[in-house]
């Protein structure tokens, strides 16, 4: 069917009904002003809609970095493509980008499993710290056990820490209907100068002027896939509460409750879903998601907690991988490395091209605003006014 | 009646040619031929997903035909959405109302009229009161429309309409919300506005309705047209027929039964809602097992309230509610529901229904946790599908597969979601709030056939509904809610429409026949 001349089509027609009721045209005429471009809201939005739009949008994203890259003077090209050698140019760097993704998709797992269910954890961080604190109280608490009972035991705390402390925020949501956000982002506060205490306290390493722990025993690292490489078992854990985040939100019977008190709330209140429970629930399981990738990252990578230990703000950026991953575990692990690759990339591109690492974080920025767009923009479709050249012809028939 | 229009009908102003409409697995609308004549009001009938609203919609600009093209005073009309369509002088009412709840009357008449309008709300008053006077209606222009009666919630969402001054206007099931004082209300002033010129297109399943009201009768079956009539000509047996394609019981049988314990008890329940409107006032009434007790009212006097009182949302400030023997006044609903209640309530969308999950999670909503559906937590999925495909079956959902997104069923499908999923358990008390509503006359016949199964069975059954001639078929007793009480029971041959109108109105105080 044709699109041209349209609403001149329309107009004609309308023009032509002689006789309507006295009140209708002039009304008509003068409420439906053209007014040029506007947005119309799409009443079939099919799911490929939305895959596209976040194609599209990671495009633009690539396209205005480019731009930015230019401005500083340097070929995109050349940013890109050192960009993309950092990150995955060669076997060493691809393992590396996989080590680096490693909390960011336990994190990334952690917003995402919370924001289905429509609960805003923003916490993450402040789980991701709890958990490492939890690993650590395990091995401190426990210095007999044999190494394989030991890892173990030191990840369920590190889970539970998690689950506790996101726990906080979800009990007072649910007894005192206190906003989630709010609560969630203090509570990363008060866990960062608990840690500060821990580590010149209780925890400080004897002989040391640092904030910092022991250094944990060897046989407490996670083992590793290669001699050639950083990256530990942390991965196939983060990759296994993929496939676990997956499995409970599609067959089980709690995260069909999840899903649901995302959805709408007050149908699952009136169908007899406890909802409080279901908040509490997810957000233990959020935060126990978290907290193992403080865990993994702890026993992976570092060894001992010092005061940089949350600086790489992995929790925050767990929140924009689910978000830009639009929620879904698969995605999340996808978009994990392909942050990760980033900024791992961004160290050989600031080498090569001189442009900054931090750009990684614009980078960051500017995808996830463009994604969320898409997501809405999908829903709608930009369309041209009509436009009532012979309206005041009209009342004259 | 006279349906004569005082404007003799004109000729066609609206025409569907061959308009085709496919969805995934669907042909909603198969060659679809209608034509519309200023100045009638012409019904479009058919079973639920016959295609109404998607024919509508296409008239509408909602939708593009895949095929066949849609005639404005026999020039051709590319709508590309329901802006270009109120351009072009067509409005609907939806069957789901799209109204801003927290905004205005007047705020949510002129909204989408254009930036400029904005700021004169004054003109735009001195219209709509003109509006109201000139068809006797009673709304405040500065009310929140939240706070309104579905009802009249409808008449804003048709002034807001008529306010872009069409010349056509298709009213999608507008009955189905409305108290037969409101169908009245309504159909005197569309008769009005017809009179006045305006050409109505009308969706209803009423076969009384499209009789009473209508000049000309559309019947879609399946996506096809199966022909255009004169009312004049036809009798509703004739319409069923045509929608169906064989004759239809028009009666669900009751036989005389025994009633057992009582099984829902409350006991003088005082419940304040916050806009004020459809507390709750000392409400007592009890059901037995085995009973239908019908509940008669204009809606907005405490339906809600009881509604939610019973299974759980909200609870009584004062006064007891036991589901046998089980105090429940406190009960939040995950715990009221173990004491065996199924639940249907009025807004299937808001409080019934997860629009964005599969038909057949749908189903199970309530019961993921059943033994039948999940295994230490894991869900069943053969159980579940199988439960699905049995329900589709019995209740002839329509839709493409089990799988398919809730959100695109039509609106008697919906419904049927939801009666599918209550009565499949076993239940001791079922609490149903207007059960057929947007259901087509064989699906209204088998779920009144089957509420009567299940108090054959022994179940006690609450029925709150708004059509009196339901509410006669099905109960055992009916009880009248007025302003939050219930102070009128009675069986339904110890009294009668005219009676129980009264009383619904609030005409006459109670004497004497108190519960
Ligand atoms: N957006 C959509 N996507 C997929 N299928 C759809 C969509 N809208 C409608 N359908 C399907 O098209 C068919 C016709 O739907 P429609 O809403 O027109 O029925 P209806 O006659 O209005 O029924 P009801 O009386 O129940 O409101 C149904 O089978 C429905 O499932
Ligand atoms: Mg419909």
């Amino acid at each position: 069917m044709s699109d041209s001349g349209t609403s001149q089509q329309a107009d004609e027609a309308a023009g032509s009904a002689g006789g309507s009721p006295p009140r209708g045209r002039d009304l008509r005429t003068a409420l439906m002003q053209p007014d040029g471009w506007r947005l119309e809201r799409r009443l079939e939005v099919r799911p490929t809609y939305e895959l596209y739009a976040t194609v599209i949008a990671l495009a633009i994203t690539a396209v205005l970095i480019g731009l930015l890259v230019l401005l500083v003077g340097v070929s995109p090209f050349d940013a890109f493509s050192s960009l993309y050698e950092g990150a995955f140019g060669d076997r060493e760097s691809a393992l590396e980008t996989l080590v680096q993704s490693t909390p960011l998709i336990l994190t990334g797992l952690a917003a995402a499993v919370a924001f289905r269910a429509g609960v805003w954890n923003i916490g993450g961080q402040g789980q991701f710290i709890a958990g490492a604190i939890g690993t650590f109280f395990v091995y401190d608490m426990f210095p007999g056990l044999p190494a394989p009972l030991l890892i173990v035991a030191m990840l369920v705390g590190a889970a539970v820490f998690g689950a506790i402390w996101a726990t906080v925020a979800s009990v007072l949501l649910v007894r005192y209907n206190t906003n989630e956000i709010l609560t969630t982002v203090m509570l990363n506060f008060v866990i960062d100068y608990f840690l500060s205490w821990l580590l010149s306290g209780v925890w400080q390493a004897s002989n040391t002027p640092y904030s910092q722990t022991e250094r944990m025993a060897e046989n407490t690292y996670l083992p590793r896939f290669f001699d050639d490489s950083r990256l530990h078992w942390g991965f196939a854990i983060a990759l296994i509460a993929a496939a676990f985040v997956h499995f409970m939100m599609r067959r089980t019977s709690m995260g069909f409750e999840f899903r649901a008190i995302g959805v709408n709330k007050r149908a699952a209140s009136y169908k007899g879903i406890n909802t409080a429970v279901s908040i509490v629930a997810v957000m233990a399981v959020s935060g126990a998601l978290a907290g193992l990738a403080g865990a993994g990252e702890l026993l992976g990578l570092h060894h001992r907690i010092n005061f940089e230990f949350g600086e790489q703000q992995i929790g925050f950026t767990g929140i924009i991988i689910a978000l830009v991953a639009r929620l879904h575990p698969v995605g999340v692990i996808a978009v994990a490395i392909a942050f990760a690759g980033l900024v791992n990339g961004a160290t050989q591109m600031q080498i090569s091209t001189g442009i900054p690492a931090a750009l990684v974080t614009v980078i960051e920025g500017v995808a996830l605003v463009l994604v969320l767009v898409a997501a809405v923009a999908c829903r709608y479709r930009l369309r041209r006014g009509a436009v009532h050249a012979d309206e005041s012809a009209e009342g004259s028939e | 009646m006279d349906t004569t229009p005082v404007t003799a009908p004109g000729n066609d102003i609206l025409v569907a040619e061959e308009v085709t409409k496919v969805f995934p697995g669907v042909i909603a609308n198969d060659a679809v031929n209608l034509n519309v004549r200023r100045g009638e009001i012409h019904c479009l009938l058919g079973e639920n997903g016959a295609g109404k609203t998607t024919l509508a919609d296409i008239l509408y600009g909602v939708y593009r035909p895949d095929d066949g093209r849609v005639l404005l005073n026999g020039e051709p009309l590319d709508l590309h959405s329901p802006r270009d369509a109120i351009e072009a002088g067509i409005g609907m009412v939806h069957q789901h109302f799209e109204l801003v709840p927290p905004m205005s009357v007047i705020e949510n008449v002129v909204i989408g009229t254009g930036a400029k309008q904005w700021l004169d709300l004054s003109e735009a008053r001195r219209r709509l009161e003109e509006f109201f006077a000139d068809y006797d209606v009673e709304i405040d222009p500065d009310a929140e429309v939240g706070r309104l009666s579905v009802g009249e919630q409808q008449w804003v969402e048709i002034f807001k309409t008529l306010y872009f001054g069409v010349e056509i206007l298709i009213l999608d099931e507008p009955t189905a919300v409305l108290t037969p004082q409101g169908v009245d209300e309504l159909f005197r002033i569309l008769r009005q506005m017809r009179d006045e010129g305006l050409t109505i297109i009308l969706i209803t399943h009423k076969l009384r309705e499209v009789i009473a009201l209508s000049d000309r009768v559309t019947v879609l079956r399946r996506g096809e047209v199966v022909g255009t009539v004169n009312t004049a000509d036809v009798e509703q047996r004739d319409l069923a027929r045509m929608m169906v394609g064989r004759d239809v019981l028009m009666q669900a049988d009751k036989a005389q039964h025994d009633t057992g314990e009582v099984v829902l008890k409350i006991d003088d329940i005082h419940l304040a809602s916050d806009t004020g409107r459809g507390s709750l006032k000392g409400l007592s009434l009890d059901v037995r097992g085995g009973e239908i007790l019908g509940i008669a009212g204009v809606s907005g006097n405490g339906q809600n309230a009881l509604f939610d009182a019973v299974v759980g949302v909200r609870h009584p400030e004062q006064g007891t509610i036991r589901i046998a023997d089980a105090d429940t006044t406190h009960a939040p609903p995950h715990k009221v529901a173990l004491q065996g209640v199924a639940s249907v309530p009025g807004d299937r969308i808001a409080q019934g229904l997860m629009m964005d999950f599969s038909v057949k999670e749908n189903l199970i909503l309530g019961n993921q946790r059943a033994r039948r559906f999940a295994r230490a937590g894991v869900l069943n999925r053969a159980e579940i599908d199988r439960f699905a495909d049995e329900s589709i079956e019995h209740f002839e959902i329509k839709t493409p597969s089990a799988s398919q997104t809730t959100s695109t069923l039509s609106g008697g499908n919906l419904q049927k979601i939801i009666m599918a999923r209550e009565l499949s358990g076993e239940p001791r008390l079922i609490i149903v709030h207007q059960p057929t509503r947007g259901l087509d006359i064989a699906a209204s016949e088998y779920v009144r056939r089957r509420l009567i199964e299940e108090r054959d069975r022994g179940v006690a059954v609450l029925l709150m509904s708004e059509d009196l001639d339901e509410i006669f078929q099905l109960s055992d007793r009916i009880a009248v809610i007025y302003d939050g009480r219930i102070d009128y029971v009675a069986e339904p041959e110890a009294t009668s429409l005219e009676e129980i109108g009264l009383y619904m109105a609030g005409v006459v105080e109670a004497a004497g026949a108190a519960p």
